[in-house]
């Protein structure tokens, strides 16, 4: 399936660089693209990597990044050892955490390369089976990185979570240890929703609150999550992370009241209400405003949603040389028109129209882009059509009401998220479910009565009546037989071999690639005992 | 000639001077002499200008934190609020860690190698053991995140319930009670000194294996000839002769240990404060701080981390130096050098 996808996408990428070749603005270099690097965000690190090895297949264009974080790949940026760098953030002029000022010597121009929704992945384990269907709200989810909510069976999660019975275990935050624009978009989103919870304001350093871990890079957040020792760990990374890692995300509460995924359509629905700084007079033009995000009353929106940048310089200075400038631009023309078509694949979501018709203007500033900019009516960008009006987004049109379960209400839906896409047993009714062990309905008294047989009865799917729930729980936060009997109505099915298989993702290989390197050390000394054999003495 | 027979009387003595020898080196004696002068005036240039280079870089920084610099337990360079205390702390921790996983494994080697084995395993196995030394430190600690880590978990759970009185070994929850979930056991500087200890093995191993196959064999014929079975030799013969080796080996390997970045950075969940419960999660090294920070600094925050950079060269010579004295001074070392 997705070889074909390549191809295709090959064959589009091919007709596309002929188109170029034909207009002839730049066909002389397109032949030789002078190497680029850039550092940087690691929250659209995932797009990137993939844009970057596609066009070093399609167009033999070499673009290093080095995914450091925001506030590295801003420094590098200042300090002149990049081309390029991508930030969630622009530079801090007067940061809020007290760090020192970002003023780069040269100029430069902010350009949008990605949408995408900051997401809160979690390893949350009820009965040794994956919860894959969390559900938060901003505060609790507020609550939870300050500190204040330190137990997975916290009233106030267990009233997000109906159909869950929450175990007790306790809740370890992992944060970002380097300086990250994750940590500054979600800080952003707290200090201006939760003021008086959030009192630092919006700061690329997460500060260590309490039980929380601190890992380096989204890979490093996500890392931890996944392993077997991350149960009971929730982290904030961008959504693309979870879905690598195979691992669910939390639904997050919004302003409509409906509980939402981080999905590429209500990304797009969400940033519908970004405000983009216009004035194209300013050191900020095309940066976000995400207030109108964060309070959107949309029942689509996924208030976390943010759109990821690269900064570009737009003079030659240091390092950056015109014919660099040719290969960054002819990179960002692929980023913002063909790279979008991969966004909702790898867990992003595409830039409408509008934002690439800006982009456009602003690679045009590039010294060595040969002034050419996008043609929006060869551009295969999938948030728009060729003639459309640059204020559509197709995707957002088109995105798909919220399900009724999703609902902040009684009713709790099922069906996974993000990278773990089985659904989870309905355990939150206080009962354990169906015919399992005898031992595990010791659940507090006067919840459970019905919820057990509706459960099963509803889910026949291929369950073996494993819905146990052997941790303490008590369902007494809800009305557990209402819930119960919402739940059956959406489809209850517990799947109780349903674990993702953790191994896959980038760890595992990561791993795997380690232990390659090991055996060689090995297995080579042996080979090499002929050698030896001459000059072994004792 | 004049000069000589008008002073007879010194001249009678002046046969019994030694007469001056002007010796003119060869060519190749003097370009020998001058590469070799070179080679080494320029290893220790070097070191000093990295010496001066830390120490004018980390100037601004300690001129702000003063003595605090040493006992400060905090990083915010932007807040004028910054020291090396619970790093310091930290880094000598895992470095100890490690020492004590290392110690055993690279004597226990060492012994394998220059008393037991023979013939061509022994160079088989003395390659591993150096090659095991040319595995770069991030690959050990790719291994030690994703594959140590998680195995270890239930052995520091087991060592923090069996051992609980022995106040490092205790794992505590904020409220006092002793944790039990997995999670509290992860990134800790026990996880990072496994780690780094197998790293140092290698260095360890073959200083120790080379003054070992040092004694002289004299004495070890001598201790078979009264008697001795092979312990008994090693006890009495090699290992007294190796002291030398083994402390030597051992500050070396301590000197390493100390400046391991990659592998604890990888691997600890940095963090300020002095955490004594060493099964548990957070800690923090120089080097790993180094790392994580030098990217985003500003000028001021790269002083402060020069100045940390500072103190851990200071503290790798002392370790450095006491170690090359030390296997100077053992009878392997002194025949070694003579």
């Amino acid at each position: 399936m997705i070889p074909i996808r390549r191809i295709t996408h090959l064959f589009a990428a091919l007709v596309l660089v002929g188109l170029w070749a034909v207009a002839g603005a730049d066909s002389a270099q397109a032949a030789a693209y002078y190497p680029i690097s850039g550092s940087g965000s690691t929250w659209s690190q995932n797009a990137l990597d993939q844009w970057r090895s596609n066009v070093a297949r399609n167009y033999a264009m070499t673009i290093n990044y080095n995914g450091v974080g925001s506030t590295s790949g801003r420094r590098d940026f200042i300090q002149g050892t990049v081309d390029f760098a991508i930030s969630e953030i622009p530079f801090q002029a007067h940061p809020e955490d007290g760090s020192a000022s970002e003023i780069p010597s040269t100029s430069y121009a902010y350009m949008p390369i990605v949408a995408g929704g900051t997401s809160f992945m979690y390893n949350l384990k009820i009965s040794g089976q994956r919860v894959t269907n969390l559900r938060l709200s901003g505060e609790t989810l507020t609550k939870i990185f300050t500190g204040k909510i330190t137990n997975w069976n916290d009233a106030a999660i267990k009233a997000d979570n109906p159909a869950l019975a929450m175990p007790s275990k306790t809740i370890v935050p992992v944060v970002r240890s380097d300086g990250s624009g994750t940590s500054a978009q979600f800080t952003l989103w707290m200090s201006k929703q939760f003021p008086s919870m959030w009192t630092t304001g919006m700061t690329s350093q997460f500060p260590l609150i309490g039980n929380a871990k601190a890992q380096k890079g989204s890979d490093g957040v996500s890392g931890y999550v996944s392993q077997n020792y991350g149960e009971g760990a929730i982290t904030y990374v961008e959504y693309s992370y979870a879905k690598k890692a195979g691992f669910p995300v939390v639904k997050v509460l919004n302003k409509a009241g409906y509980y939402i995924e981080p999905t590429a359509p209500s990304v797009a629905v969400a940033l519908t209400k970004a405000q983009i700084n216009t004035d194209t007079s300013s050191v900020d033009y095309l940066t976000q405003i995400l207030d109108g995000v964060y309070n959107s009353t949309d029942p689509r929106t996924y208030p976390l949603s943010s759109y990821s940048y690269v900064i570009v310089p737009t003079q030659v200075a240091g390092i950056f040389t015109t014919d660099k400038g040719n290969t960054l631009s002819a990179f960002m023309r692929y980023v913002l028109c063909e790279g979008q078509q991969q966004a909702d694949t790898l867990g992003y979501s595409p830039l409408p129209m509008n934002l690439v018709l800006a982009g456009s203007d602003q690679i045009k500033k590039i010294p060595g882009s040969g002034g050419a900019g996008v043609d929006t009516s060869k551009c295969n960008n999938p948030t728009f059509k060729a003639g459309d009006s640059p204020s559509n987004n197709l995707l957002a049109q088109t995105a798909p009401q919220p399900q009724a379960c999703d609902k902040q209400g009684t009713t709790q839906c099922t069906t996974g998220t993000g990278g773990a896409t089985t659904s989870t047993a309905v355990t939150g009714t206080g009962s354990s479910g169906s015919t399992a062990k005898a031992g595990t309905s010791s659940t507090t008294a006067g919840t459970g009565n019905s919820a057990a047989s509706n459960s099963t009865a509803a889910g026949g799917t291929d369950q073996s009546g494993t819905v146990t729930d052997g941790t303490t729980t008590d369902g007494t936060s809800l009305d557990g037989t209402s819930a119960a009997g919402a739940i059956s109505g959406s489809g209850a099915a517990s799947s109780p071999y349903t674990l993702t298989d953790d191994g896959t993702g980038s760890n595992r290989s990561l791993m795997m690639a380690a232990a390659g390197l090991l055996l060689g050390v090995v297995i080579l000394p042996p080979l090499l005992s002929d050698r030896l054999k001459g000059r072994s003495k004792p | 000639m004049t000069l000589v027979l008008d002073e007879a009387g010194l001249a009678l003595a002046a046969p019994d001077k030694a007469r001056a020898i002007n010796v003119l080196p060869g060519l190749t004696d003097r370009i020998f002499r001058t590469v070799a002068y070179a080679a080494g005036g320029i290893t220790v240039a070097i070191m000093v200008a990295v010496g001066l280079f830390l120490s004018l870089r980390a100037s601004t920084a300690l001129r702000v934190a003063g003595f605090s610099f040493l006992t400060q337990r905090a990083w915010a360079p932007e807040h004028q609020i910054f020291g090396v205390g619970a790093v310091l702390f930290g880094t000598v921790t895992i470095a100890l860690i490690a020492l004590a996983i290392s110690l055993p494994l690279s004597l226990g080697t060492a012994l394998l190698l220059s008393e037991v084995v023979g013939g061509r395993l022994r160079g088989v196995l003395v390659t591993l053991v150096d090659l095991m030394a040319a595995v770069p430190s991030i690959v050990f600690g790719l291994w030690g995140v994703y594959f140590l880590q998680a195995e270890i978990i239930p052995v520091s759970q087991w060592i923090a319930t069996s051992f609980s009185w022995i106040p490092v070994f205790a794992v505590t929850n904020a409220d006092g009670s002793s944790a039990t979930d997995a999670s509290a056991f992860t990134s800790s500087a026990f996880i990072a000194g496994i780690v780094v200890g197998l790293m140092v093995v290698p260095t360890q191993t073959s200083i120790m294996r080379e003054a070992f196959t040092r004694a002289p064999i004299g004495e070890r014929e001598g201790a078979y000839a009264l008697g001795a079975t092979r312990w008994g030799m090693i006890r009495t013969v090699v290992l007294p002769f190796g002291t030398g080796g083994i402390i030597g080996g051992t500050m070396l390997g301590l000197g390493r240990a100390l400046g391991e970045t990659i592998a604890v950075y990888m691997i600890i969940s940095p963090i300020f404060d002095i955490n004594w419960q060493v099964l548990k999660t957070g800690s923090n090294s120089v080097s790993a701080l180094i790392a994580l920070r030098y990217g985003e600094a500003s000028d001021f925050g790269l002083s402060a981390l020069m100045a940390a950079g500072l103190v851990l060269f200071v503290l790798t010579l002392i370790v450095n130096f006491t170690a090359s004295s030390i296997v100077a001074r053992s009878r392997s070392g002194a025949e070694s050098d003579g």
